[in-house]
């Protein structure tokens, strides 16, 4: 599907010059270091008369996961988000149309800021970012969460089956994927077992981002400037969310730092209850942290099951397999830290 | 049976090989570079399993042992006495989930186990993450 450079970017102008309606021309025009997932290009160019920098997204054949977001799904999400005033790149133009660069795509305003967790964590020069961060995640989070869906045209977004709660869907999908792996594995049969004895009530059903972790900010010296990622949105319980961002494999070698690696939960968590005008149940954000390494231990399976199956070989995607015993680790700790 | 190199050896060969000469000719390409240190790694993965996985066939086995009360033998052949403890894991998943092991004893017996295998996994996938998550566990 990739065609030369030089026609590229001809289709691309083509392609804007038609969308936008007045003259457009390529200036540049670079892939982006992205994740296995993604085909992100960034494109500079002039659309009449107006240099705008901008980010290419296009889907790619083959997907992270099955339920991830289509292209056109994710476009219309950040649109809404960004109608609603969360930081997000604004969004552009998007192309269904797979004669153009074979596959759909999206164009947003580029945002500068560092999207890799390890520099945002580590970096001297953003010691300040980090002092902001955790209030300005809190903010945005409160603010995902707040957003009517159900207003919006959203309802391809996946929510829990009729009759399940947020936590039954979540074990119900682990489930399903060690079973399609066919994976027999103890440590997860038991933490599924015991999550589902220990499940806390969800108050709350909302939007989540869905992979709201410091790798999936762009950061610069200010802090968040921007949330991207949406791929993995879901309705669900926000409190998922909440424990997701506190997850250990996000921290980059900061462990003590549980939100991220960047600073202790409780003035994330007691920000985001000014935010948000809720209370937020400290255990219950303990047990979702939990469920995400169970979940996110079971990913790896399924990644490394990517390679294994031959359907996408890849030496990063093997490794995975052998790092799911982190996840398993943290979540049985966690599990002895709640109560065994 | 096979002449030198070892195993362990071929492995460690190939290994020195990707570090000293291929990680800085590909240094220019950074997914290139990062792919091979993935590759690096698990050949460091592969080492270590070399060299603890008899011992871990037997605490492994001597716990399932201890916790279904009973004193089965390991088999002598090692391919036999590996798939043997994977059917008794396929059967501990069951037990689990028919509740075998919900009572509280039971549980912590079970939880037990679990952890020590998941320990004994990071020995060999990832013994850094094992060593500084327990550093911060006993520093607190």
């Amino acid at each position: 599907m990739t065609d030369t450079l030089e026609d590229f970017r001809q289709r691309l102008s083509d392609y804007l010059t038609e969308a936008s309606g007045t003259p457009a021309t390529i200036t540049q025009a670079a892939p982006l270091a992205g994740g296995a997932s993604r085909d992100m290009w960034l494109i500079e160019t002039n659309v009449g008369g107006e240099a705008l920098k901008l980010v290419l997204r296009r889907d790619l054949p083959t997907t992270m996961l099955d339920d991830a977001l289509s292209r056109e799904q994710e476009f219309r999400l950040m649109q809404a988000a960004y109608d609603a005033g969360i930081r997000v790149a604004r969004p552009r133009w998007l192309c269904m149309d797979i004669s153009i660069l074979g596959a759909p795509f999206f164009l947003m305003d580029y945002v500068d800021g560092i999207g890799i967790g390890r520099k945002v964590v580590q970096m001297p020069e953003l010691a300040e970012a980090r002092a902001a961060l955790p209030a300005q995640m809190a903010a945005q989070l409160a603010k995902i969460h707040q957003l009517d869906y159900a207003a919006h045209d959203l309802n391809f977004l996946f929510a829990p089956a009729d009759g399940l709660t947020p936590v039954q869907e979540v074990i119900a999908q682990a489930h399903a994927v060690l079973e399609a792996l066919n994976v027999k594995h103890p440590a997860f049969e038991f933490a599924l077992r015991w999550a589902e004895q220990n499940a806390p009530p969800s108050e709350r059903t909302t939007l989540i981002h869905g992979d709201f972790r410091i790798g999936n900010l762009l950061v610069n010296a200010q802090g968040l400037a921007a949330v991207a990622d949406w791929e993995f949105a879901h309705i669900g319980d926000p409190l998922e969310e909440l424990g997701y961002c506190c997850m250990r494999d996000w921290r980059f070698g900061m462990g003590h730092l549980r939100l991220g690696g960047i600073g202790d939960r409780e003035p994330f968590l007691h920000a985001y209850e000014q935010f948000a005008g809720v209370r937020v149940d400290r255990k219950a954000v303990d047990y979702w942290e939990f469920l995400g390494n169970v979940r996110w231990g079971i990913i790896c399976l399924a990644q490394a099951n990517r390679h294994l199956s031959g359907r996408d070989p890849s030496v990063e995607l093997a490794s995975l397999g052998r790092r799911s015993a982190e996840m398993q680790y943290e979540m049985l700790r966690l599990i002895e830290q709640m109560g065994i | 049976m096979y002449d030198r190199p070892s195993l362990t050896e071929l492995l460690d060969a190939v290994r020195v090989h990707l570090e000293h000469q291929v990680v800085p000719a590909v240094k220019p390409d950074p997914r290139l570079y990062f792919h091979t240190l993935v590759a690096i790694n698990l050949l460091k993965i592969a080492e270590r399993e070399l060299q603890y996985r008899d011992a871990h066939l037997q605490t492994a086995w001597q716990r399932l042992n201890d916790l279904e009360a009973n004193e089965k033998a390991l088999p002598s052949d090692a391919q036999e006495a590996l798939d043997t403890l994977a059917l008794r894991s396929d059967r501990l998943c069951q037990d689990i989930r028919a509740g075998v092991y919900d009572a509280e004893a039971r549980r912590r017996a079970l939880f037990k186990h679990l952890l020590l295998s998941t320990r004994e996994q990071l020995e060999v996938a990832s013994p850094r993450f094992l060593q500084t998550v327990q550093q911060e566990e006993t520093g607190n």
